[in-house]
C-alpha cells in the first residue's frame, strides 16, 4: 500500500503543505536485517547450536519464523582482547550471548578514561576564565582534535572502543568469567535500561548480538528463553526494583521474594517510539489518544496493581465525548492502587482512570492476591488513608491548573514528560534579548547549542534545547559511546573525543535538539576528510553547562528570570513556577 | 529545579520596601549632615558614583557568563531597585535644580535621559512581552525578512494558481491593489504602543467583501490567502514588538558610556577646584 512520507510541520511562511506528497512502498519488518552479511549458513549453524537446539521452530508464527529472526534481527561479531562490548551506563538495544570464547564482566567499574570516557573534572572559576580568553574567533573551531584513547575505526568504517591498560585492569579478582553460551544485555535491551555493567572481550571471542526486535520475539514463542530471560530478570534486577518502590519498603526479604515470583513482565508500544512520534505528530490529539496502547480501561474491574518500570503512561479519563488527560506516570510510580486497597477494604471500586501507553512502556504486574496477603496488611492506617482519599469519582469538569488543563495535554502530547532538564520560556517574561543564546555561544566554542525556538502553549514555550531525557532515545545506537549520561547529574553529553560524525543520535532525538556542525580550522575554513573533501561534523547539544562552575550559562544569563530547565516529572513544581 | 519560593509581586513589596527605608535612611542623613555643616555634596557625590559604577557592571556582567557571581535575574533586580535609589542621591546631588555650567547640564541632562530610558525600557520589557505571547507564535527576530518574503512568495503563486486554474482575475485584482503592498509594508516603528493592526483589519475586510465575485475554488484559495494575511500580521506584531524592546538599549547603553566620561571629566573638575587633586 502506497502511503504519503510527507509530514513536514507548517510554520508561517513555510512552502512544505504545498510540496507534492511523495509516494512509497509500506515499510516491512525486515526491510533492515541487522546485518547484511548474515547468511543462510551462519543461520543453519546457528540453529544446529546447543542454544537453538531446544528451540521448536514450529512455535513461530509463519509471518515470523525463528530462521527469519535469526537472519535478519542477529548478527555474528567477533571481538578482540580488550575490546569492550557493553559499558555500564550505556543504553543498548540488543543482547549478547557467547558463542566462542570468554568475556569478563567489571565487578568494580573501571575509570572513566579506561573505558574511553572523557574524565570528569570539577569545574573552576579559574579553568571557565581561561577557556573564555581563549575562545575560538570561529565557530567549531579545532586544529588539534584529540583522536580519543582507545577508538579504533575498522576498514569498513566501524568504530571499535578499546579497554586501556588491559592487563592492569582485567585482573581476575575485579572481574568475573562469562563462558560460551552466557548471555547478557538483555534486560538494558528489553527494559530500555542503561547497561548495567561493562563487559569485556578476553580474548578473540565470538558473540551472538540479537537486536530487541528479534529477542522478544523469541521471549514470546519460545518458553525455554522466556523461562530464562524472566528468571534472570527476577534473579538480577526485579528485586532491586521492588525494593526502591515505597510501597514495599517495610516487607522482608521473604515476602519480596514471593511478590517477584507472582510478578508478570508486560511491555506495550513501540521500542523505536520516536519514529512513530514523529510520523504522527501532526495527528489529531484524539487520534493519537486512540492509537496509544491501552494498558487499563476505566471502569474495569482492577485484578493487580500496574507498576511503570520504564517509559511513560498517560493517565486519563472520560469526558464527554472526548477523552482528558489527568496525569502521567513514570518509572516507580503505580497504578490503581487506590482501587484495590478500596477493594480490599471491602468497597469495591472500579478503575478510575484509563492507563494509555506513551511510546513504549515497560509495565510490571502484581495480582491482587498477592497484595492483599502480603502487602495491604503492612500499611498503616495513615498509609491507608493517603491511598483512599482520593477515591471519589472524578469530577465532572478539567481541574484548572494556572495555564489551564491545556498545558497539561500539551507536554503529555508532545512527550516532554521525558524532560529532566528542559528549557522552559515564560513567554510573558522573555523580552527575547537572546542573553541565553549569547551565553550559551560564549561558553560552547562560539555556537549556542540551542534553538530559542520551539512549540508553545499557554504562554510557555519549549525551547529547541537537549531535555536530557529520562528514556533519551539518542544514546541508542551510538557506535562509539560518545554520547553518554554523566554518571554525577545524569547530563547527557556527548564526547567530542569519541564522535564520528555518524548523526544515528541527531537523527533519533524526537525532539530534533542534536545538531551535526561543520568544524573550522584556524582561517575558519571547513575541516575535511582526507579521502571524500567532505566537511567534518560532530554532534553537538547542550551539555546543561557541565564544565561550568555556574552550572547552565543560559538560566545564569536571563535577567528576566524567564528561563526554568525544568524536570518536567515534576507537574506541580512546573505550576509552581508558572504562578509566580 | 529551582523554582523560586517568593512570587514576584512578593519580591517586588520587600525589595520596594527596602529602597525606601534606604531612601528614608539617606534622606535623614543628608538632613543631620546639613545640619551639622558637612560637606553633603561630596559624600553624594562619591556614594552617586559609585552607584552609577555598580549599575554600570550590569552590563560587564552579562559579557562574562562563565562567572559564578549571582545571576542576571538578581543583577537585574540589583539594577533596577538600586536605580531608582541613584535617581534620589541624584535629586539630592543636585538639590533637584538645573544646574548652572555647561558640563553640569550636559552631564544633568546625559542622567535624567540615561534614567528615563531605563525606567522606559523596564515599562516595555514588562508590558510588550505578553503582548506578543498572545499575538500568535514567537519567532526568532533574525529570521522575520526570510518569513516575510516567504509569505509574500506564497501569496503571490496562491494568486497565480487561482488565476492559472480559474481563468478569472479577481484575486490577482486584489493583489496589485492591496495585498502586494500589505506583503511588502514593514510596521511603523512605535506600532505597538498604538496597537496598530489597522491594516490588517482594512485588507481583511477588503477580502471578505471579494467573496461575492469567487468561485469556489478561488474562495478556498482566498482561504488561503486569508492565513498568509494572518501569519503576515503575527510578523508584523513579532517584528515591531522585538524592536522596541532592542532599541530602547541603543539609546540607555551607549549613553550610559558617555554619563561614564562626563562624570570622570566632573568629578576632576570638582577635585581640582577644591584644591584636593
Amino acid at each position: 500500500m502506497a502511503r504519503s512520507t510527507s509530514s513536514a510541520p507548517h510554520y508561517p511562511g513555510s512552502t512544505a503543505p504545498q510540496a507534492p506528497a511523495k509516494r512509497a512502498a509500506a515499510p516491512e519488518r525486515w526491510d533492515k536485517p541487522f546485518s547484511a552479511d548474515m547468511g543462510e549458513t551462519d543461520v543453519d549453524l546457528l540453529l544446529a547450536h546447543p542454544l537453538f537446539i531446544s528451540t521448536q521452530p514450529g512455535r513461530f508464527p509463519a509471518s515470523i519464523p525463528l530462521r527469519g529472526i535469526l537472519k535478519n534481527d542477529a548478527r555474528l561479531r567477533r571481538f578482540q582482547k580488550g575490546e569492550i562490548i557493553v559499558r555500564q551506563g550505556d543504553y543498548g538495544h540488543s543482547a549478547f550471548v557467547i558463542l566462542d570464547g570468554a568475556a569478563r564482566v567489571f565487578l568494580k567499574e573501571p575509570t572513566a578514561e579506561q573505558l574511553g570516557h572523557r574524565r570528569q573534572v570539577r569545574p573552576t572559576v579559574w579553568g571557565s576564565f581561561k577557556r573564555w580568553l581563549q575562545r575560538p574567533r570561529f565557530a567549531e573551531q579545532t586544529t588539534n582534535r584529540r583522536s580519543a584513547a582507545g577508538l579504533q575505526m575498522t576498514r569498513d568504517g566501524e568504530a571499535r572502543i578499546f579497554l586501556q591498560d588491559v592487563p592492569g585492569v582485567l585482573e581476575p579478582d575485579r572481574t568475573a568469567l562469562l563462558g560460551p553460551g552466557e548471555m547478557f544485555g538483555e534486560i538494558a535491551a528489553l527494559g530500555r535500561t542503561p547497561r548495567t555493567a561493562t563487559i569485556v572481550a578476553d580474548g578473540d571471542t565470538q558473540m551472538l548480538e540479537i537486536r530487541w526486535q528479534g529477542l522478544r520475539e523469541i521471549r514470546k514463542y519460545s518458553p525455554e528463553w522466556k523461562q530464562q530471560i524472566d528468571q534472570r530478570y527476577r534473579e538480577r534486577s526485579l528485586r532491586r526494583h521492588l525494593a526502591e518502590t515505597a510501597l514495599f519498603w517495610n516487607l522482608s526479604d521473604e515476602a519480596l521474594g514471593l511478590i517477584a515470583d507472582a510478578t508478570r513482565f508486560e511491555t506495550f508500544g513501540e521500542f523505536d517510539w520516536h519514529r512513530a512520534y514523529n510520523r504522527e505528530r501532526e495527528a489529531g490529539e484524539r487520534e493519537r489518544l486512540e492509537q496509544e496502547p491501552l494498558i487499563a480501561r476505566e471502569g474495569d474491574y482492577p485484578n493487580g496493581l500496574l507498576l511503570v518500570r520504564s517509559g511513560f503512561a498517560r493517565v486519563s479519563s472520560r469526558y464527554n465525548h472526548g477523552e482528558r488527560t489527568e496525569s502521567y506516570l513514570g518509572k516507580g510510580e503505580a497504578f490503581g492502587l487506590g482501587e484495590l486497597v478500596a477493594g480490599w477494604r471491602g468497597k469495591f471500586r472500579p478503575l478510575r482512570h484509563s492507563l494509555r501507553a506513551l511510546g513504549y512502556v515497560d509495565v510490571l504486574f502484581i495480582p491482587t492476591a498477592v497484595l492483599e496477603q502480603h502487602v495491604f496488611p503492612q500499611l498503616t492506617p495513615e498509609q491507608l488513608a493517603v491511598l483512599t482519599k482520593d477515591l471519589a469519582p472524578a469530577s465532572a469538569a478539567p481541574q484548572p491548573d494556572h495555564t489551564g488543563n491545556s498545558f497539561l495535554e500539551f507536554i503529555v502530547a508532545g512527550r516532554f514528560i521525558n524532560g529532566r532538564a528542559a528549557m522552559l520560556i515564560d513567554l510573558d517574561r522573555c523580552t527575547r534579548c537572546d542573553d541565553c543564546v549569547r551565553a550559551c555561544a560564549a561558553t560552547h566554542d562560539n555556537n549556542p547549542r540551542f534553538i530559542r525556538h520551539g512549540p508553545e502553549s499557554g504562554g510557555v514555550m519549549v525551547a529547541s534545547a537537549c531535555m536530557h531525557c529520562v528514556d533519551p532515545v539518542c544514546m541508542i545506537g551510538c557506535p562509539t559511546g560518545a554520547i553518554h549520561r554523566e554518571s554525577i547529574n545524569g547530563q547527557v553529553e556527548i564526547n567530542p573525543d569519541t564522535c564520528i560524525g555518524c548523526s544515528v543520535c541527531a537523527q533519533s532525538c524526537p525532539y530534533g535538539t542534536i545538531q551535526m556542525v561543520a568544524l573550522h580550522d584556524d582561517a575558519g575554513l571547513p575541516v575535511v576528510t582526507e579521502e571524500t573533501g567532505e566537511p567534518i561534523r560532530r554532534a553537538t547539544k547542550c551539555d546543561l553547562c557541565i564544565d561550568q562552575p555556574a552550572g547552565p550559562a543560559c538560566v545564569n544569563a536571563c535577567p528576566h528570570d524567564a528561563l526554568l530547565r525544568a524536570d518536567m516529572r515534576s507537574f506541580d513544581d512546573l505550576n509552581r513556577w508558572l504562578r509566580r | 529545579m529551582a523554582a523560586p519560593l517568593k512570587s514576584f509581586a512578593a519580591r517586588r513589596a520587600l525589595l520596594s520596601l527596602a529602597t525606601l527605608a534606604l531612601v528614608g535612611a539617606l534622606a535623614l542623613a543628608a538632613w543631620l549632615g546639613a545640619a551639622a555643616l558637612r560637606p553633603v555634596g561630596l559624600y553624594t557625590g562619591w556614594l552617586l558614583l559609585g552607584l552609577v559604577l555598580l549599575l554600570a557592571f550590569f552590563n560587564a556582567r552579562k559579557k562574562l557568563p562563565f562567572l559564578p557571581l549571582l545571576n542576571a535575574g538578581t543583577w537585574l533586580q540589583l539594577h533596577v531597585y538600586a536605580g531608582w535609589l541613584t535617581c534620589f542621591v541624584f535629586a539630592l546631588h543636585t538639590g533637584a535644580r538645573l544646574p548652572g555650567g555647561r558640563l553640569e547640564f550636559l552631564l544633568w541632562l546625559c542622567f535624567i535621559v540615561v534614567a528615563a530610558s531605563g525606567v522606559s525600557g523596564l515599562w516595555l520589557s514588562r508590558w510588550l512581552p505578553p503582548r506578543l505571547a498572545r499575538s500568535g507564535e514567537s519567532l526568532i527576530y533574525e529570521r522575520i525578512p526570510l518569513l516575510r518574503h516567504r509569505l509574500e512568495t506564497e501569496a503571490k503563486a496562491l494568486v497565480h494558481q487561482a488565476e492559472a486554474e480559474t481563468k478569472s482575475t479577481t484575486l490577482a485584482d486584489f493583489y496589485l491593489r492591496e495585498l502586494g503592498g500589505y506583503f511588502a509594508r514593514s510596521p511603523a516603528l512605535l506600532a505597538p504602543l498604538a496597537g496598530d493592526d489597522a491594516d490588517y483589519h482594512r485588507v481583511k475586510l477588503e477580502l471578505a467583501a471579494l467573496r461575492r465575485f469567487l468561485n469556489e475554488r478561488e474562495a478556498a484559495l482566498a482561504d488561503q490567502l486569508g492565513e498568509l494575511l494572518e501569519a503576515k500580521r503575527n510578523l508584523d506584531a513579532q517584528r515591531a514588538g522585538q524592536r522596541l524592546l532592542k532599541l530602547w538599549l541603543f539609546v540607555h547603553i551607549p549613553l550610559t558610556y558617555g554619563l561614564l566620561v562626563l562624570i570622570g571629566a566632573h568629578v576632576w573638575l570638582v577635585l581640582h577646584y577644591s584644591h584636593r587633586l
